[in-house]
């Protein structure tokens, strides 16, 4: 299956923000809103006390889905790399369908590991006709730029018409 | 002082400031949308500029192209930088982001003085059908001059102002993309508006007097204070969102605060400043100022002579494809035999059929002018004599036509994409091919009548923006000796016996460069054309004669536009297992989708013709009408391969370090970019729409009014829109990854 490369809004919609361990987790989520597709969490991890940034930590996100007669895991290791913003982490996981999602945070740093622990709302996907809706509308927006021409050129043509004709 | 407490004691913490700021410095948003528009803005503008400067020199020319560049630039760091990374995190680094659009960018875009150079930048004949009918109209030029009207631009400004720092509308935009676009497009064009009457850039004098600004600038002013004040001094948190997450010591209340200083501070300043340069120069003596030295009409002054560049470029680019092309066949015969680890499997069928066609639209005929073929062919020459004239009964696109048919059915059915041993046999086919035929027969006979990838080309470089053509034709009118087409003892003539003031279009040309080569007066060239213009006029075309007369090609041309559709909709999932269930499958996909389906709607719309009793030579019209499918065609292509490249361009570096050190250190992994949907429905709209144009162009020509011109474009309009929803279909389907491990 493909995997979105890049996703704008990075950060995105703010999921959660708990104290774990010694770690206060942010989670973020993009596109706004979650549906089922690519998405890009992204995870913001600082120091409880200062709320520094811990910027070398191991971040691991671990989803799931019940499902009648099967459980859908999800599992990615969210970097630097992945994200914009350099401040965060992120990961691009395919969500293989609607609903709702738990969603378990490790962080490691430091010899120190913690989870945060949420739930993720995630809607079914759009149809590429939503979706792409401006694109689409571009074709008879033209026609009708095209049309407006013809009729201004032929009012021009009546209201000044050219010499011998 | 509270913010510079916390400041400096933030600065104590060195770790918090050194990862904030290496955080910053590299975290850049760079979406590939909005800087491909704002290279484009600047080509454009930057190409209008010259030529602006040929006719007519300014000493103020530099500052103008110098200040429109810098606007842009501040756009870019608006739009792109950490500015609108951090945007969400801190409202000190989004007020920063938004004065930038709102009063840096909009007043530097307008000392560029734009409206010209871009109107001057853009194809001519664009703006003179395509603009001027909407420049010229009256109530579209009175509500231009309404918007840029002083009282009108501040009231706009102010109200955008104010109303995006509401807190439920500034919420709405740090929720939602669409909103914070929308939030930003209205702060750059209300500060477009504003900035409009005190810059007052061309065409035409100034309207307002200049001491307008200063009552403008001072009350706008008062504005920006006031609601800097608020910011700074107010209680409490006007935006919560900030408060939700906090990335540094620095508080949300301290973060709104700063901001205000920065809406105030710098926002005063670009205020005051002008308004008091302003008040300076009416309220001191008039001076006398020198008008602008304007130079006499600038000579147009060429660079080095094409007619030496261009063809030293073909020869290079020749020996580099003909190297690629040994390793591909040497790889492919001695490799190993799967396609994602050889580089037979991946380099033709993902990254040069892909390249070959945005080359094609982007200049022309690149690829038959680097052909590697014909460098073996030219080489050969010097042994083989090259006696025999081609059979006249052959001297027809029908041989080419029929190769493309058996391309397009062994492509799926041997699975050519993923075998890099048939991969290799085929290329080295194209060699002996090239050289036996071209080594028996006079002329370029292989690329003008054999060739598939090089009719492929022909057709798709129907509509290019290039094409090598005269560029004066006053002087071929006094040529006598017409080198162009026989030659003389500098270079060749044209073998594929296009004579240059007869040449319309880049149907036939390889871009082989002879002829510029030969032409004693320099006179042949690349030249940009209008796209498809080619299509839209039917003259007698040297050596192909006139293309309504001619079936071949159509066939040709209407093979290459449903071949398009046949070979993605052969790699989609509803497809692809049908198509492989039997072996005739295939065959039977290939001739109803290419051959049967295509000659059956062709038809359908000549007999619609037909009973519209236009009274026209339907067999003429029909075949030019069929022609007018080609752009809908070649955007089906070049989106369906950009798939491909966009997808698995990654692939080629596992095949290359496995051919050249043995070893592999990295697999790619499929990934489709985010802009790659979007890039293909407007690669499709395109197309689309360019075939509506030259559909009515045809048709115009056959009837003079137009509800006889409707009349006869609606059946070639319903087939296009058509093939459109049948592309987007194919295209929003699951696609199968070629040339990936997966």
């Amino acid at each position: 299956m493909l995997l979105a490369g890049t996703l704008l809004a990075d950060g995105g919609t703010l999921q959660f923000h708990k104290q774990a361990g010694p770690f206060d987790i942010t989670l973020f989520s993009a596109p706004t809103p979650l549906r089922a597709g690519v998405a890009d969490l992204s995870v913001m991890v600082q120091k409880t006390p200062d709320s520094a940034s811990v910027q070398d930590a191991s971040v691991n996100l671990h989803l799931k889905k019940s499902e009648p007669g099967n459980i859908v895991e999800v599992i990615a290791p969210a970097t630097h790399a992945k994200a914009t913003n350099k401040l965060l982490y992120a990961a691009h996981v395919h969500l293989p369908s609607a609903g709702t999602w738990n969603i378990d945070v490790e962080v490691s740093a430091a010899g120190k590991t913690a989870t945060a622990s949420g739930q993720l709302a995630v809607l079914p996907p759009q149809a590429p006709a939503t979706a792409y809706w401006g694109y689409f509308a571009l074709v008879p927006f033209v026609i009708l730029l095209f049309i407006f021409n013809r009729w201004l050129k032929r009012r021009r043509r009546m209201l000044y018409p050219r010499p011998g004709k | 002082m509270r913010i510079w407490e916390c400041l400096h004691s933030g600065a104590r913490s060195s770790s918090i400031v050194q990862s904030l700021a290496s955080a910053a410095l590299l975290s850049w948003t760079l979406d590939a949308r909005g800087i491909v528009l704002l290279l484009l803005v600047a080509l454009v503008y930057m190409r209008g500029w010259a030529r602006m400067r040929r006719l007519l020199r300014d000493t103020r020319d530099f500052n103008r192209l110098y200040a429109f560049l810098a606007g842009l630039a501040v756009l870019f760091i608006a739009t792109e930088s950490p500015l609108d990374t951090f945007d969400s995190l801190f409202l000190s680094a989004h007020m920063a982001q938004h004065l930038l659009l709102m009063m840096v960018a909009p007043p530097l875009i307008l000392r560029g003085d734009p409206v010209l150079p871009i109107l001057r930048g853009l194809p001519r004949r664009f703006v003179k059908e395509g603009l001027g009918p909407f420049l010229t109209w009256m109530p579209l030029r009175r509500t231009g001059r309404f918007l840029t009207s002083p009282v009108f631009a501040w009231c706009t400004f102010a109200f955008s102002t104010l109303f995006w720092h509401f807190p439920k509308f500034y919420e709405l935009a740090l929720h939602s993309t669409t909103w914070h676009g929308v939030q930003h497009a209205s702060f750059f064009w209300t500060g477009i508006l504003f900035w409009w009457p005190i810059i007052q850039p061309g065409p035409g004098k100034p309207k307002w007097p200049s001491w307008i600004a200063v009552p403008y600038l001072l009350f706008a002013d008062i504005l920006n204070t006031a609601l800097s004040a608020f910011f700074v001094f107010s209680g409490h948190l006007l935006y919560p969102t900030y408060e939700a997450v906090r990335a540094s010591s620095l508080s949300a209340q301290d973060d709104q605060a700063l901001a205000g200083l920065i809406m105030w501070v710098p926002g005063s300043l670009i205020y005051l400043v002008p308004a008091f340069v302003l008040a300076m120069r009416i309220f001191s003596s008039p001076a006398i100022t020198a008008a602008p030295v304007r130079t006499a009409r600038a000579r147009r002054t060429g660079g080095p002579s094409l007619r030496l560049i261009l063809p030293r470029l073909r020869r290079a680019a020749q020996v580099v494809m003909l190297l690629i092309a040994i390793a591909v066949m040497a790889d492919g015969f001695y490799g190993p035999q799967v396609a994602a680890l050889n580089l037979a499997g991946i380099l033709p069928w993902i990254h040069w059929r892909a390249l070959s066609i945005l080359a094609l639209l982007v200049v022309g005929n690149l690829f038959c002018m680097a052909c590697p073929f014909m460098f073996v062919r030219d080489l050969g020459r010097k042994f083989l004599p090259a006696r025999f004239r081609w059979p006249r009964p052959l001297r027809t696109k029908w041989m080419a036509a029929a190769l493309i048919v058996l391309y397009l059915w062994a492509y799926e059915a041997l699975e050519l994409w993923n075998s890099p041993w048939l991969t290799a046999w085929i290329i080295a086919g194209y060699f002996l091919a090239a050289l036996l035929i071209d080594g028996a027969f006079r002329g370029a006979t292989f690329c003008k009548y054999v060739c598939p990838i090089g009719q492929f080309h022909f057709v798709s470089s129907l509509i290019s923006p290039r094409e090598v053509a005269v560029k004066r034709p006053e002087v071929c009118k006094s040529c006598g000796t017409y080198d162009c087409i026989r030659g003389n003892e500098h270079a060749r003539g044209c073998e594929l016996y296009l004579f240059q003031p007869k040449k319309a279009g880049n149907l036939d040309c390889t871009f082989c460069l002879d002829c510029v080569k030969a032409c004693p007066h320099d006179n042949v060239s690349l030249v940009s054309i209008l796209p498809a213009k080619a299509l839209i006029a039917d003259p007698y075309r040297s050596s192909i004669g006139k293309l309504s007369k001619r079936t071949d090609i159509v066939v040709l041309a209407l093979l290459i536009v449903f071949g398009a559709f046949v070979n993605a909709a052969g790699m989609i999932s509803p497809v692809v297992g049908w198509e492989h269930s039997t072996p005739a499958n295939v065959a039977l996909f290939v001739i109803m989708g290419a051959v049967v389906c295509p000659a059956l709607l062709v038809l359908l719309s000549a007999v619609f013709n037909k009973l519209s009793g236009a009274g026209l030579n339907v067999r003429d019209f029909t075949r030019r009408s069929a022609l007018a499918l080609v752009p809908i065609g070649v955007a089906m292509w070049a989106a369906h391969l950009l798939f491909h490249l966009a997808t698995s361009a990654a692939a080629a570096i596992p095949a290359i370090q496995r051919a050249a050190t043995g070893a592999i250190t990295a697999m790619a992994m499929p990934a489709a970019p985010g802009w790659l949907e979007p890039a293909q429905i407007l690669l499709l709209d395109a197309g689309l729409l360019l075939t509506l144009y030259v559909s009515w162009r045809i048709a115009s020509q056959y009837a003079g009014r137009i509800r006889a011109t409707a009349a006869l474009v609606a059946p070639w309009a319903a087939l296009s829109f058509g093939l459109y929803a049948v592309g987007i279909w194919i295209l929003f389907q699951p696609m199968q990854m070629r040339g990936m491990l997966h």
